[in-house]
């Protein structure tokens, strides 16, 4: 009889919030994630103090998926931050740093969750609704006729993460790179229905990262011994290939669930190897020119296909199936036996390459989606760093296609979008309560908590002492040097806004971000030949923000609505 | 089960530590509570570092058996808390005894209390639309959002022998209507503290005179065993006349008309509005109850049967998918069915697409489970491997030509399968789970593909059309997704659910999931089982109806309303007395009855009595006796005042002697009762509580509820009666009560209660502060569970806790044997 353990009881605690081990810890997260934010981010490395593995970086993705935490409302936060971030790439930290600032700036106000919870609500639909709205004064359309919006969008991902460890120049050459690696995955006569091609990102640690590259078409990896064994082929026309899914290996597949007796003297081994070559003879007979097979293939049959100078290129492994597939067009093939002349598919050219130490069988297809991007960093977590950046820059390129509009950055959206709700609740509290049973005060006192946490998202933006400003047209962000003299000439101190729109020989007032000031009407309707002309503007996801916007207010509402926490001890 | 008093000679020293152990945790649970609002509790109860608390893990000692505590009144004995464990000697065994039965006095009530009121202080935090989330951390480290009441319950892993049993009393009520756990426990909370408040004040004189005999004990289990029996003749006897008589008039109606139950969107919005706000957060309730009900509609044909619930409350897991990181308001209806799998092939098709199912590889193998097969050479393997792959290719080839475009398959199957899938356009999707092959069965009524065993040309008969079959992406990962042509009222539909973290987004599908069992409930046909409810739980409930019919005649009398709600009550308690009351008629023939008439109730009868033990009878002829004795009177008195009725109706109900003897107070009563009961009891009328009533949210049921129970109780005329519809009436209002906690002035909870009372009483409508509205059915079955807990609850007079699992008798003899 098994041992039957009796449960234990679980521990059951009221009002977590008010806890002092929830607030710090809630504070120490809040820490880790603001000193990462932005370009000037402060940098974390993660190891497990047994050696192995070192993490640095400054990604909320990498961070927190490296993080332990123990107590459940941490744990909430940072699975539905990660949860975001495998869904939209970007804004995780953003995300992160919102819902602890709500959280800590509501917790202040002592108002009753309830009330708390709807007016959230009501504050996020107003800025998704104005953020959605053609009006909207920090929202620009992404002009797929020309490269520079896309490419500030590149740029500002690969800016904001300080990891990568990219100079200028390079951070120039890898984002032109991801824009490149992007444009080959769409397909040239799209009608309709678009299907995205893929990039694959191929590592290339310990070079220059200067001598990363976009080839068009499938690297696959193999040792300088295996690829001098390969014979040239010459052919002016396209080559034939045949992609296999099952083994070629000789070995007997499932026989049923009862038994095989074999008499003496039979060898099934022979057996199975006459079919293989019988294969290799159809293979042959079909002038097939390159047999790719994703799990072993027999050596007395890659001799016979070498023989009859057929390449075969083995061990291919998975991941490749699906792109293989894709660029040449193939049937996967499952069977030994009779292959159906359209389970062949073509590819345009091969050719052996040698990048760095590396050696690659280089399949060039005929019609590009499916390309490669070979990525150097000088190191192990510079590398990691890189990778994840340039998926996520990948990423939200696909997003931006779906919908084609892009947030200004760097603080300036955040700002403004503040502005805008602190004139909209000042001004039209009635349309924002409707019917509800919240009292004018309670929105003020709400609002003023939700917009000081936006404004201390992008405040988390400085951390080297420099003080941030608005602006009182815009709306916008500034920020001015730390050991700057005086305040009595702004317009000399302030270069451009944080996004880059607007430069400060306009006539424009300012104030400090800390400081209370009088609601204001934030100019709406961009001017989109200001647009046209600038040329290095930051710029964030609008879709990404949206839902980040989102999550981090549902998350906020969420943890802000506990009573209790029962923790199971089993 | 041991008595106590044997028990207690046999465990000496042990128990009475045990019994030292209880005093402690009782203290120190009394000074938690105390602290309410700030304490924190291990399981609900003690933190488990607290000594000896009955509630954890029984210590190892020596006995090999450990009585909990049906608890301890403080004041019984005070000198035991100032002594510690350690000095107790074994001397004091005398002491031991007589706190056993003071012990065993207040029965399990105040330990129940206890535990209630720890639930209730957990429970009530969520309950109501003003209602918080509780987080639960599964052992394996998840985090699990939840405002459901039997969830939480169950993730508190209560220790304590009572919790356990109302925890079970909860699920087994929330496995039937799925709704109302919070409810059930505020409701106990409240019966329990009503019936300790009456016993107190009723008790604690007598206890002072002789708190010393053991006697004391048997007569308290009696009592209690006594209120229960109260409860559960009000259960099955006088609630069901209350809700019939006096509540129905204020039931509405879901369906906009009764007679083709058809449903407006506006008033399931309304209700299922209502449930969600007790479930789900408040930022999302009004979302997701629009999804539902969206989905309702979407999902529902016009001859929407109670069948579809069915369906999509056993197969909800299969219509639901989860998509964590996105925001909750991202939250869809998709037509047809989504599967949590990915094709593994995809041949896009449209057009006529037909599809089989196959729960076994299709590929044939050489040897099939007990067979053997032989080789002999090796051309003999080639040959047969040719074959196989030939024949796999036929079949396929013959499904292409039966125009089948996608291939459902139970199980993997082999590359060589998937293939020849491929190569001729077949779509395959793999490693079903059986649930969801099942699911499609039903909808489709499909049966699955074999693979015929000598290849023919012939047409496949299970083949069903499919509307589309396609990938669908959800977050970058990929489902198939098929418009499936359901054959039954049944229009398949998946909802997508969204959420930033799993643990919502479970959270959000238990709420639809209850929601739809609610609907369930809802939708059956109450009249139905109404009726065979009466019949077959009233076993002797007459006596109540009678009387009621009674008082609601003398009301015409007083320039009432007219409520001349009609009986369906037939239960006689056998044969032979009817016969008896016949021929017993018969000798009194004076009235207008015809024995033909009498007779037409013999069907309805329901011989119930399955106790007839000689006792009984003997009771059943000695009331017999009384009856003749007083029949005369009533004879006159029926012939002069109510001569146009029908038939008169004699029962004599076994419980309710039993009861009379117990109680020692003669029967007089009853029979007197009886009387007045034969006088009223002509008409006997269908009656029913029709599917889909609901009233109001915000306590309304119980408000109305209490009002006719005070009332009820202010005429009834059995002291055990009043009192019984007395605490349960104040019980009810205690769940309002927690609806409006948060409300003032206009809107708390004694204004609403006022203002309720006043139209009641002078016959105004009732004016309802919330929009909302709840299902009756679901507050009568959670009426009637939680009396059942109670019953349940006040039967038992000793905890034993073993250290052994307690066998079955069988068990022990089967491992004999061996």
């Amino acid at each position: 009889m098994s041992r039957l353990e009796a449960k234990k009881p679980s521990l059951c605690k009221s009002e977590p919030l008010t806890s002092e081990t929830v607030r710090t810890t809630l504070s120490v997260l809040k820490r880790i994630v603001t000193s990462c934010y932005g370009p000037s981010g402060r940098l974390k490395q993660l190891h497990n103090g047994f050696g192995g593995y070192v993490c640095t970086t400054s990604q909320s993705s990498a961070l927190l998926s490296h993080l332990l935490v123990t107590h459940p409302i941490l744990k909430i936060l940072t699975t539905s931050v990660q949860n975001h971030v495998s869904s939209f790439s970007d804004c995780g930290l953003f995300t992160a740093i919102l819902c602890c600032n709500l959280i800590e700036n509501v917790q202040r106000l002592g108002l009753t969750p309830t009330t708390v919870i709807r007016l959230n609500k009501h504050l996020l639909s107003l800025c998704i609704s104005y953020l959605k709205s053609e009006t909207c004064g920090c929202r620009i359309p992404v002009d797929f006729s020309s490269t520079q919006i896309l490419l500030c969008l590149v740029r500002s991902i690969l800016t904001s993460k300080p990891a990568c460890m990219l100079t200028r120049k390079e951070t120039e050459h890898v984002s032109a790179l991801i824009l490149r690696a992007f444009l080959l995955t769409i397909p040239e006569n799209a009608e309709g229905h678009i299907i995205l091609g893929k990039s694959l990102i191929v590592p290339l640690k310990d070079q220059r990262v200067i001598d990363s590259t976009v080839l068009p078409g499938i690297l696959i990896e193999m040792s300088e011994v295996q690829l001098m064994r390969l014979l040239p082929i010459k052919k002016s026309t396209a080559l034939k290939v045949a992609l296999f899914c099952t083994t070629l290996s000789g070995d007997i597949s499932d026989t049923g669930e009862g038994t095989v007796v074999v008499s003496y003297g039979v060898s099934l081994e022979n057996a199975v190897l006459d079919q293989l070559l019988n294969l290799g003879r159809q293979l042959v007979s079909d002038h097939v020119d390159l047999v790719l097979c994703q799990k072993v293939i027999h050596p007395s049959l890659k001799q016979f296909l070498n023989m009859h100078r057929v390449i075969a290129v083995d061990r291919i492994g998975v991941t490749l199936m699906e792109p293989l597939t894709k660029m040449t067009g193939t049937q996967p093939i499952g069977s030994l036996g009779s292959i159906s002349p359209n389970s062949y598919g073509s590819v345009k050219d091969v050719c052996t390459a040698k990048f760095g130490s590396k050696h690659f069988f280089h399949l060039i297809p005929n019609e590009a989606t499916i390309c490669s991007l070979l990525l150097c960093n000088r190191n192990d977590t510079a590398w990691d760093e890189l990778k994840l950046t340039c998926q996520t820059a990948l990423h939200i390129l696909q997003l931006t296609l779906k919908e084609p509009w892009a947030l200004l950055g760097g603080g300036c959206t955040e700002t403004h979008l503040a502005a805008y709700i602190r004139h909209k609740t000042h001004n039209d509290p009635k349309s924002i309560l409707k019917d509800d049973e919240c009292t004018q005060t309670e929105l003020q006192l709400i609002a003023e908590a939700f917009c000081s946490a936006l404004e201390s998202v992008v405040g988390s933006l400085e951390h080297d002492g420099g003080e941030i400003l608005t602006d009182m047209k815009y709306g916008h962000l500034w920020s001015v040097q730390a050991d700057s003299p005086c305040v009595a000439n702004w317009p000399d101190l302030l270069s451009h806004c944080g996004c880059g729109l607007y430069n400060s020989q306009e006539e424009l007032s300012w104030s400090f971000l800390r400081s209370t000031r009088h609601p204001f009407v934030p100019q709406i309707c961009l001017p989109l030949e200001a647009v046209g002309s600038a040329s290095n503007l930051t710029l964030d996801c609008l879709t990404a923000k949206l839902s980040g916007l989102q999550v981090a207010v549902e998350t906020a509402n969420l943890i802000l609505d506990l009573s209790y926490v029962i923790e199971d001890k089993n | 089960m041991n008595s106590p008093r044997e028990s207690g000679k046999g465990l000496g020293l042990p128990l009475l530590v045990q019994l030292l152990e209880i005093l402690v945790f009782l203290t120190a649970f009394a000074d938690n509570r105390a602290a309410h609002p700030t304490w924190q509790s291990c399981g609900a109860f003690p933190p488990s570092g607290q000594k000896g608390s009955p509630l954890a893990q029984p210590r190892s000692r020596v006995t090999g058996f450990r009585v909990f505590s049906p608890p301890i009144p403080f004041p019984a004995v005070p000198p035991l808390f100032s002594v510690g464990p350690g000095v107790l000697q074994a001397g004091q065994k005398g002491e031991a005894a007589q706190m056993l039965s003071s012990m065993a006095a207040t029965g399990s009530l105040k330990a129940a209390l206890q535990v209630a009121e720890v639930l209730e202080a957990i429970v009530s935090c969520c309950m109501g639309p003003e209602g918080r989330q509780v987080l639960c951390t599964k052992p394996t480290g998840e985090v699990l959002l939840s405002r459901n009441g039997g969830r939480l319950l169950e993730a508190l892993h209560l220790q304590h022998p009572i919790a356990r049993m109302i925890v079970d009393c909860v699920s087994s009520h929330l496995k039937k209507t799925g709704d109302g756990a919070k409810t059930f426990i505020i409701f106990l909370c409240h019966l329990l503290r009503g019936l300790h408040a009456v016993t107190d004040r009723e008790k604690d004189p007598l206890m002072c005179e002789n708190i010393q005999t053991h006697g004391r004990h048997w007569k308290n289990c009696c009592q209690w065993k006594f209120i229960s029996q109260a409860l559960v003749t009000f259960q099955t006897q006088i609630l069901d006349g209350i809700m019939d008589q006096y509540l129905s008039r204020h039931f509405l109606s879901i369906f906009s008309s009764a007679k083709e139950r058809t449903l407006c969107r506006s008033s399931l919005e309304l209700l299922l509005e209502a449930y969600f706000c007790g479930r789900v957060g408040k930022n999302n309730h009004k979302f997701i109850s629009q999804l539902m009900c969206d989905y309702f509609f979407k999902c529902m044909t016009c001859k929407t049967g109670i069948d579809v619930f069915e369906l999509v409350d056993d197969y909800f897991v299969e219509l639901n998918v989860g998509v964590t990181g996105l925001p909750v308001s991202d939250s869809r209806i998709i037509a047809g069915l989504v599967l949590q799998k990915d094709f593994s092939v995809y041949c896009p098709a449209d057009g006529d697409i037909r599809m089989v199912i196959v729960t076994e590889t299709i590929q044939p193998l050489f040897s099939t489970s007990g067979s053997e097969f032989i080789l002999n050479s090796e051309a003999q393997f080639q040959t047969s491997q040719f074959w196989i792959m030939e024949k796999t290719k036929a079949i396929m080839k013959h499904l292409r030509s039966q125009n089948v475009k996608l291939l459902l398959s139970s199980v993997k199957q082999p590359d060589l399968v998937i293939y020849y899938a491929g190569v001729n356009g077949i779509s395959v999707v793999e490693c079903l789970s059986s649930e969801e092959v099942s699911l499609i069965r039903r909808i489709i009524g499909l049966s699955p593909f074999v693979p015929p065993q000598a290849f023919s040309q012939c047409e496949i008969s299970n083949t069903a059309l499919v509307k589309f079959c396609k990938p669908l992406i959800l977050r970058s990962k990929r489902y198939v997704h098929l418009g499936l042509i359901g054959t039954c009222t049944f229009i398949p539909h998946c909802v997508v659910l969204c959420g930033p973290v799993q643990g919502l987004i479970e959270q959000h599908e238990d709420a639809l999931h209850g929601a739809f069992k609610m609907l369930r409930q809802l939708f059956k046909d109450l009249d139905l089982n109404y009726m065979t409810q009466t019949s077959d739980q009233n076993g002797t409930s007459s006596l109540f109806i009678y009387k009621n019919s009674g008082e609601s005649y003398q009301a015409p009398d007083t320039g009432k309303g007219s409520i001349q709600r009609p009986y369906q009550d037939t239960v006689v308690e056998n044969k032979d007395e009817l016969e008896k009351t016949q021929t017993y008629l018969k000798v009194h023939s004076n009235l207008v009855i015809s024995d033909v008439e009498l007779e037409t109730y013999i069907p309805y009868s329901t011989p119930t009595d399955t106790f007839e033990t000689d006792e009984t009878l003997k009771c059943l002829s000695l009331e017999r006796n009384m009856l003749t004795d007083d029949y005369e009177p009533l004879l006159k008195n029926n012939s002069t005042a109510y001569s146009t009725r029908g038939n008169n109706r004699i029962d004599i109900s076994y419980e309710n002697l039993q009861v009379t003897n117990i109680t020692g107070k003669g029967s007089m009563l009853p029979v007197s009762c009886k009387l007045q009961n034969m006088g009223d009891s002509q008409s006997y009328l269908s009656s029913s509580m029709p599917a889909g009533c609901v009233l109001p949210v915000g306590g309304n049921f119980e408000i109305l509820l209490h009002y006719y129970l005070l009332n009820y109780a202010k005429k009834c005329h059995q002291s055990e009666e009043t009192m019984v519809s007395m605490i349960i009436a104040n019980a009810l209002l205690g769940i309002p009560r927690v609806l409006y906690k948060s409300k003032t002035g206009k809107y708390s909870f004694p204004h609403i209660y006022i203002r309720a009372v006043h139209a009641l009483q002078t016959n105004q409508p009732l004016v309802s502060s919330q929009t909302g509205l709840e299902s009756v059915t679901g507050k009568y079955q959670l009426l009637t569970s939680v009396l059942q807990c109670l019953t349940k609850i006040l039967t038992i007079d000793l905890v034993i806790t073993v250290k052994r699992h307690p066998q079955k008798v069988h068990n022990q003899d089967s491992e004999d044997e061996l």
